[in-house]
């Protein structure tokens, strides 16, 4: 079912320099289960477009994972011309995307 | 207090536990929580986070202006109003509000001169690495926790800090009240985790949290975590504060600004992956952390004057908006020229809106140069387009006359080349 990630995960993002870091987390195992299946490195690029080097860490004791962005924020939050300077809002963002959710997690 | 205190479990050993709040995760935090974490019910410590990467900058150009400068100055002020009640409570006061002049910022506390303070005012020196990289207009590594402890162990009821990582400042508290080890790495990495959990103060408590629709989160209270001699912990708030401790609400803060699972830091290297939560009835259980030694080198966090910035944002409204915009980009280069200039087009109009701000799009327009003439030229120019430009002309605020900018890197330098001192005034 085509339905905002954020329906059932929660997220987390912010700066380090010019990389910014995302967290991502689901609130029961069977929802990790198909969150780490599905939001691969590849599918996170597709969902946030302006991603470019993309590292990946699974946290399984928190249901959760764990994006860097390399390079999002340039050079760091004082000098950087994005919209969203600090990524503060980079996990809603990714929350309100779309996705194919199955129907028993939501 | 001892009715504060029942309920608080002691270890197996028959330590008490250390219950440790935080008051601020940020400069420009709330200026009421030291008043509202003092009265609101039992501390052992209170701390304080004031300084991120931006931060270091910003007191950088304080420091400028004034060498006497450099420090949080709101600290200051929320020390004039409660450093009498933290003391009356026995409450010790542990920030790293020194940003780079603890020293500085110790003086002016022992200026506000209370009763019984003399000698009890620690800070922790050694973290400003100018000298070794005399282009950065700040330099300064990361310490960690020991020479807080060693502040307390000196008798210390303030501590004020440079640059140490945030963590530290639970960590440090908690390894001076049970004696820990340099090398006992499970229990400094259980305090690291709590640390890191209350570093950014109502951010553990149900501020900016993705399910925030499900709690109360009107007015987080700010957060306290109640570590035990193996280093696991509780965290909690204090009876009747808004907001919430939960599993999910914590979990937020532990991914905050966190990359691979092995958390780096100067006193212990942290597996978050070895974490482990669990509900409790004051709040939430975090145990099962795993700790390994630290790297052999400390981060510098380095701040170098970068150029010039400045920014402005043309509304264009209805219809042509890409016309529009390539008109007054065309206007702009051609009177200040290309160079340092960033556009970026936020297509917000919808067609056919039925409210004029629903009909406008934004173009931001940022410039950054070496040259502050140019940055402030960059007004005069966007300005001069007023009468002259796209239909519907106008801009969000007007720019101002620019304002430097800083660049921000790590640098990472051996242990022994930084020698970082504990000091009672």
């Amino acid at each position: 079912m085509k339905r905002p990630l954020g329906t059932i995960a929660g997220a987390r993002s912010g700066d380090k320099g010019g990389d910014a870091n995302l967290g991502v987390w689901v609130r029961t195992d069977a929802a990790y289960e198909w969150l780490n299946r599905f939001l691969t490195t590849e599918k996170l690029k597709e969902l946030l477009p302006e991603a470019n080097e993309v590292s990946r860490y699974e946290l399984k004791n928190l249901r959760a994972l764990n994006f860097v962005l390399h390079g999002l924020l340039g050079d760091g939050v004082a000098s950087s011309t994005r919209f969203d300077p600090q990524a503060k809002a980079l996990g809603e963002w990714l929350r309100s995307r779309e996705v194919e959710i199955p129907e028993e997690l939501l | 207090m001892g009715a504060d205190r029942a309920g608080v479990r002691g270890t197996a050993w028959g330590w008490p536990v250390i219950r440790i709040g935080n008051a601020s995760g940020f400069y420009g935090d709330r200026l009421s929580a030291m008043r509202e974490q003092l009265e609101g019910g039992h501390l052992d410590v209170l701390t304080g986070d004031y300084l991120a990467e931006l931060t270091m900058l910003i007191l950088g150009r304080d420091r400028m202006k004034d060498a006497s400068l450099g420090y949080a100055k709101t600290f200051l002020r929320q020390m004039e109003d409660c450093l009498a009640l933290a003391l009356d409570r026995g409450v010790k006061i542990v920030v790293n509000a020194g940003g780079l002049n603890p020293e500085g910022l110790a003086r002016k506390l022992s200026e506000l001169n209370p009763a019984g303070l003399a000698g009890k005012i620690g800070y922790v020196t050694g973290d400003d690495l100018k000298e070794r990289f005399p282009e950065a207009l700040t330099a300064n590594a990361y310490l960690g926790a020991w020479e807080i402890a060693d502040c307390l162990n000196l008798g210390a009821q303030v501590v004020v800090t440079g640059r140490v990582t945030d963590a530290s400042l639970v960590v440090g508290p908690a390894a001076a009240h049970f004696g820990w080890a340099r090398d006992d790495w499970d229990r400094l990495a259980g305090a690291t985790v709590a640390g890191h959990v209350l570093e950014c103060g109502t951010q553990a408590t149900g501020g900016n949290y993705s399910f925030f629709t499900e709690i109360d989160a009107t007015r987080p209270g700010f957060p306290i975590a109640e570590i035990d001699e193996d280093g696991s912990a509780v965290i909690t708030k204090h009876d009747g504060t808004g907001g919430a401790v939960t599993i999910d609400t914590v979990t937020a803060q532990l991914l905050y600004e966190i990359g691979a699972p092995e958390y780096l830091g100067p006193d212990v290297t942290t597996h978050f992956d070895t974490v482990r939560l669990q509900e409790h009835e004051r709040g939430v259980r975090i145990s099962g952390t795993k700790g390994s030694p630290p790297p052999d080198t400390l981060k510098v966090c380095l701040n170098t004057l970068g150029g010039f910035r400045n920014a402005t944002t043309f509304v264009l409204t209805g219809l042509d908006v890409e016309a529009k915009a390539g008109l007054v980009e065309k206007q702009l280069q051609q009177a200040i020229g290309d160079e340092g200039l960033t556009w970026t087009l936020a297509r917000t109009d919808q067609p056919d809106a039925d409210t004029e701000e629903q009909a406008s799009a934004l173009l931001h327009v940022t410039i950054k140069t070496k040259d502050p003439k140019r940055a402030k030229g960059f007004s005069r120019a966007a300005i001069e387009l007023a009468l002259a430009s796209y239909p519907g002309f106008h801009v969000t605020a007007p720019p101002a006359d620019g304002t430097p900018f800083g660049v921000y890197k790590a640098a990472y330098v051996n242990r022994d080349e930084v020698s970082a001192k504990a000091v009672l005034l």
